[in-house]
């Protein structure tokens, strides 16, 4: 009896203790295999699962809209803030739960999911559907990976330079055509008492837009995006000059005080009251303009004085494992959720469509203008451009130089260093 | 063997189940993966050695930071926020009005979640609007304004700040049950006997509380190892990644670069400055405990 009892209860934790270790190792090899799909599929009704970005608001309506008008489809929309969607979208490629559709970026963001397979190849969809007469070439090219296209464009977005009127106006200055005229104003703003750049450095991105730029200007077109590319060296000297540029800028105090550790949004706040007088934003200002109970006419933008504007795209993204049904249904809806029409309706919290053919709100007045100064010439925004450890050294160096812990010189030589470490891991040329 | 010799270990099998299935196994396969390069979804892992460890060690420039803001948060959490810990429980342990009412106050901070109390704090060390540097200039003192989080030197410190005001109640709770558990004899004897009460808390209330310590000390060296969400919140492990600690590093690696290799060779490190801080801590003093 004894022996039984202690057999009984021997086999039962093995066997339970087994089953934990199999559940557990599921996140082993298989999670790069393409099984878990979230979407379900009968004869009568398939639900399509999409994780969106919190601050697409509009998604709701468009969603709700859809099912209305569709009874065999059904959308499941979840939302993510930004980091927290980059997270659960790892985690959720690593365990073979991601949905039928998620929200993210092109560049090295959204390549991440279709160089190891877990997107849907869309290519002859876009051919069969004519994508080039329905959305922007450029945004499709932007989720473009090894020739496939990976994901639905849905935001086309230009980031350029933004001013305040109130401050314009007050110091009598007009739009800069050039990059003397421009040094000019911010001189003339620190002048008459206005912190020139609304830019706050926590996280690096915000700074990271003047950096790009300076960039453009000092290296030109060509080098840019070599370096952008890894296929140059960042110890160059125009990688120099562009952060000698930022550390004369942060020594004559062109930017808020503590700019290095100051939220992009405490900074944005500068903005819009016109304690700052520009900011490098994109062409979702409006929008926030508006939600801070600013007038969206007291503002203004310029094309920085280089050739090209920075310029990134949004997508939904197709899971590669999806079953012939489910993949159309998603593609109906991934289509619908970026289509003319619900862009026309939802136009003053859409943000900026990949869409063409589509009517801009008077709402969002920078909206066109922005995009038609990137149709003149555009680069992908650095951060994901870059690979991302690069972009992390390239935030630590935009830091390092204002805090005067790195000259210009070893700023160019730690990007070169964090350029070679990662080809060196990744074994590319 | 009899069913006597086997019957603890059924009470004991439900707890150590989950424990083998959701710590154990996890850790040994994050383990494992330290020794990968991988990236999370590729179908193959490289297996590099222990490469993951010497790269950290020796060619990773925010690593050894990371190592050091820990140490310093831990000590400064064992003296700092379980002093001050420490001295509000003995002070709400005492006949005073109010004391429910104060024990709720100091106790408030530290069931706000860890994103909400960086915001708020976030804006008060804000340079141009924040109260600090306001409070500073409105008593004529604007020249000690800084900006708080943006100087590497000061930024921790600032978030340390945030972290005491935070974190301080959960010493306190402790610390004040413990002192409920002292009975009133050794006191009075102590009073009789001319103790003064400097004395008192040496000679009687700090080796009576040995068994509260024991718990406070652990679980504050544990969550001073594991503290993230206030950092990553306040400063996102910057200015020039001076405030990262070893989480929000393993954070960077794994969820930004894709570096599960590295990320889990840091969850290591992790564990093992910790299990060697808080083992000897605990053996040492429940032994003493005991005896």
């Amino acid at each position: 009896m004894t022996k039984r009892w202690q057999a009984f209860v021997g086999l039962l934790m093995i066997a339970l203790i087994a089953a934990g270790c199999s559940s557990s190792g599921g996140t082993n090899s298989e999670a790069g295999s393409t099984s878990g799909t979230s979407g379900t599929s009968s004869a009568k009704k398939i639900t399509v699962s999409v994780w969106a970005l919190q601050e697409h608001t509009w998604i709701d309506g468009a969603a709700a809209d859809f099912n209305a008008a569709n009874p065999d489809i059904q959308i499941e929309v979840s939302k993510y803030a930004v980091d927290p969607m980059k997270e659960a979208l790892k985690v959720a490629a690593n365990s073979g739960t991601l949905p039928n559709m998620w929200s993210t970026w092109g560049g090295s963001l959204g390549s991440f999911y279709a160089e190891n397979g877990l997107t849907a190849d869309l290519t002859q969809i876009a051919k069969d559907h004519n994508w080039p007469s329905l959305y922007n070439q450029a945004a499709i090219d932007m989720g473009t990976y090894n020739g496939k296209v990976s994901g639905i464009p849905y935001h086309l977005n230009a980031v350029d330079m933004w001013y305040s009127k109130t401050v314009y106006d007050k110091l009598k200055l007009t739009a800069p055509s050039t990059f003397e005229e421009l040094e000019a104003q911010l001189q003339a703003m620190k002048d008459g008492g206005i912190t020139p750049l609304s830019l706050g450095g926590k996280n690096g991105w915000h700074v990271m837009r003047l950096t790009e730029q300076l960039l453009e200007h000092f290296a030109g077109p060509e080098l840019h995006d070599k370096l952008n590319n890894l296929t140059a060296s960042w110890n160059d000297p125009a990688v120099v000059q562009t952060f000698a540029k930022l550390k004369e800028y942060n020594d004559k105090g062109y930017f808020p005080k503590g700019y290095v550790a100051l939220d992009p949004t405490e900074a944005v706040n500068l903005f819009y009251p016109g304690t700052t007088g520009l900011d490098i934003d994109g062409t979702w200002l409006d929008g926030n303009i508006a939600a801070a109970g600013f007038n969206v006419n007291d503002f203004g933008v310029f094309k920085f004085p280089t050739g090209r504007s920075s310029v990134f795209a949004e997508m939904f993204q197709v899971s590669a494992d999806l079953d012939q049904a489910t993949l159309e249904a998603t593609i109906k809806v991934g289509e619908y959720l970026t289509s003319a029409e619900v862009v026309n309706k939802y136009i003053d919290s859409y943000g900026t469509p990949a869409a063409l053919n589509v009517t801009y709100s008077e709402n969002t007045p920078h909206l066109k203008p922005l995009l038609d100064m990137a149709t003149k010439g555009s680069f992908l925004i650095t951060d994901q451009a870059l690979p991302q450890e690069v972009v992390q050294k390239l935030f630590e160096a935009q830091d390092k130089v204002a805090l005067k812990e790195w000259t210009p010189e070893q700023a160019a030589e730690g990007m070169e260093k964090a350029a070679a470490d990662y080809k060196a891991k990744n074994k590319t040329s | 063997m009899k069913i006597g010799v086997l019957k603890p270990w059924l009470f004991v099998f439900p707890a150590l189940f989950i424990y083998i299935a959701v710590i154990f196994i996890p850790t040994l396969y994050t383990l494992y993966l330290s020794f990968f390069n991988w990236n999370g979804v590729a179908p193959t892992k490289t297996f590099v050695g222990l490469s993951n460890y010497t790269d950290l060690l020796l060619h990773d420039s925010v690593f050894p930071r990371a190592v050091a803001n820990n140490l310093l948060w831990t000590l400064g959490s064992l003296t700092i926020i379980m002093g001050i810990g420490l001295m509000l429980a003995i002070l709400l342990n005492q006949k005073l009005k109010g004391r429910i009412v104060f024990r709720g106050i100091f106790y408030f901070p530290y069931v706000l979640s860890g994103v909400i109390v960086a915001t708020i704090w976030t804006w008060m060390y804000n340079p141009m609007q924040g109260l600090f540097n306001k409070a500073l200039e409105l008593i004529g003192l604007g020249s000690w304004a800084q900006a708080w989080l943006a100087e590497p030197k000061f930024a921790l410190y600032a978030v340390f700040v945030a972290a005491i005001w935070n974190g301080v109640g959960q010493p306190m709770v402790l610390f004040l049950a413990g002192l409920q558990t002292i009975p009133q004899d050794p006191y009075e004897a102590a009073t009789i006997d001319g103790a003064k009460p400097r004395q008192m808390f040496w000679f009687i209330t700090v080796p009576l509380l040995r068994e509260t310590f024991v718990i406070v000390v652990a679980i504050t060296m544990v969550s001073s190892m594991k503290v993230y969400d206030l950092i990553y919140a306040m400063t996102g492990g910057g200015p020039a990644e001076s405030t990262h600690v070893l989480a929000s590093w393993m954070y960077i690696q794994t969820f930004k670069f894709a570096n599960i290799g590295t990320g889990s060779a840091i969850s290591m490190f992790l564990v093992l400055i910790t299990l060697v801080i808080i083992i000897p801590y605990v053996y040492y003093t429940t032994k003493k405990s005991h005896l």
